[in-house]
């Protein structure tokens, strides 16, 4: 069964009445990195909102196709469920970010899972020390730089081990050895079967997919090997994705 | 005399043990484009919240044209200095993109002509036209920091304090913001830009600050 199955997906974000995604179709594998490129305001945010219910539980919009995880539509199930199967790391971290340590943060959705106390206690150490947060464990997370938030916010979601992962600009804020150390982790994740989709715009960052979707104006228009796109300048300056 | 001089600035949080910044003495100027690199937490933010007046060391001085910051008001700082925060949510408050352009510019005391000549030209310059009177909340994250960085960018101001500017921008809009930093510093302006984004600085800065560990290790002279 193919982790995520996304077809025909139109969104329009309401009041506005914009049409943010156009007739979107792709599945993706377990074990498989997808990556989703294209110019600011393409719809690649809204697509992963898409993916973990953000949209349209709390977002509203009028959303038209099929969306599902791990075979469960998106639409027909409310986001705490969906959190089980899709850990969606938000652009901005601040958006997911509320309690006063980095501890707190990394404890919350195994305690509200009801896991024994050893469990969230593993899994807040395991998080901790993959990645690299031990000297900031007891640190309020607002008072963090952006890159470490993101780390945070990324360690929170991994702490309930979900099977696909949706990381939005995550490595945007980091620096050199962070978003080496983010990239050998989601390689070691997709060795155990998750399904990773990496929303970037660098394409050093996109060194790990072995996938890429390309969106323009809201319509998926390549999907293909990550080698060949990256390797297609043509293409990619064609679209101004190079700097 | 430099624009900018930090005389031994520390700084740490309220209520927290950990020194973000220890005994750093900078000069900046308003002149050229200066990067600010460091690891994440090395106290980069923080330094340029220092510099804008936002934060107050705990122990030192900062001096804007020679004068003590902590004797300026916010907005007396803000007219010479142009600040884009981190996230651009932090800073977008009105209720169009062209009325969030047109408000600094208001403030200065332009004529409503002048104001909207200059909100026409920096909406095309960075592609918001066709979101001249969308609510800006509503529009995704790159253009959002798109119009931060061109609501500051219109005012003109005798420096510019940029943080993390290229994060959220796809490779075009880069380069579309790094030619407009080549033309503001051309104009005798002066830029500071705190990245991870080496490429770009590469490409566009002209003096290297790096930071480690709440203290600057390259770059202290001028």
């Amino acid at each position: 069964m193919d982790a995520v199955v996304v077809d025909n997906l139109c969104y329009k974000y309401q009041p506005s009445g914009r049409q943010i995604l156009k007739n979107i179709s792709f599945k993706a594998g377990q074990g498989e990195i997808v990556a989703v490129l294209g110019l600011s305001g393409c719809g690649k945010s809204t697509l992963g909102l898409c993916l973990g219910g953000i949209i349209p539980h709390y977002l509203g919009g009028e959303l038209t196709g099929r969306v599902q995880v791990h075979g469960i539509e998106v639409k027909d199930h409310n986001v705490a469920r969906l959190a089980l199967e899709v850990g969606l790391v938000f652009q901005d971290p601040e958006t997911q970010l509320f309690l006063p340590t980095v501890e707190d943060e990394i404890a919350f959705a195994p305690e509200n899972l009801c896991l024994p106390p050893e469990e969230i206690g593993k899994r807040v150490y395991d998080m901790i020390n993959m990645l690299g947060l031990s000297d900031i464990r007891q640190a309020n997370p607002n008072q963090l730089s952006g890159g470490q938030k993101h780390l945070v916010a990324l360690g929170a979601v991994l702490a309930l081990e979900p099977g696909i992962l949706v990381l939005d600009e995550v490595m945007a804020q980091m620096d050199s050895t962070s978003k080496k150390k983010i990239k050998d982790i989601l390689v070691n994740l997709r060795l155990y079967g998750k399904t990773i989709l990496i929303i970037e715009h660098e394409l050093e960052s996109l060194s790990i997919a072995d996938r890429i979707l390309v969106l323009e104006d809201g319509a998926l228009i390549r999907d293909g090997q990550a080698s060949e796109i990256v390797a297609d300048e043509e293409f990619l300056a064609r679209q101004k994705l190079m700097f | 005399m430099a624009f900018i001089d930090l005389i031994n600035v520390s700084y740490k949080y309220p209520g927290q043990q950990r020194t973000i910044l220890h005994d750093i003495n900078l000069s900046i100027w308003n002149r050229g484009c200066t990067a600010v690199t460091g690891s994440n937490g090395s106290g980069k933010t923080t330094l340029s919240k220092l510099l804008l007046g936002i934060l107050t060391p705990v122990t030192g001085l900062v001096k804007l044209n020679g004068q003590p910051l902590t004797s300026m008001t916010l907005p007396q700082i803000g007219r010479r200095i142009g600040y884009v925060f981190q996230n651009p949510d932090r800073q977008i408050f009105c209720a169009t993109v062209e009325e969030e352009i047109s408000f600094g510019l208001q403030n200065q005391g332009l004529s409503p002509d002048q104001v909207l000549q200059k909100v026409k030209a920096i909406l095309d310059y960075f592609e918001l036209t066709r979101y001249a009177h969308t609510f800006p909340l509503a529009l995704s994250a790159g253009e959002k920091r798109r119009l931060a960085i061109a609501a500051v960018l219109a005012l003109e101001p005798d420096l510019l304090v940029l943080d993390e500017p290229t994060a959220g921008l796809d490779p075009y809009r880069k380069r579309l913001l790094g030619d407009y930093l080549e033309k503001i510093i051309a104009s005798h302006k002066g830029v500071v830009i705190i990245s991870h984004d080496h490429q770009f600085i590469a490409r566009y800065a002209t003096r290297f600050i790096r930071l480690k560990n709440g203290q600057v290790v390259e770059g202290q002279g001028a």
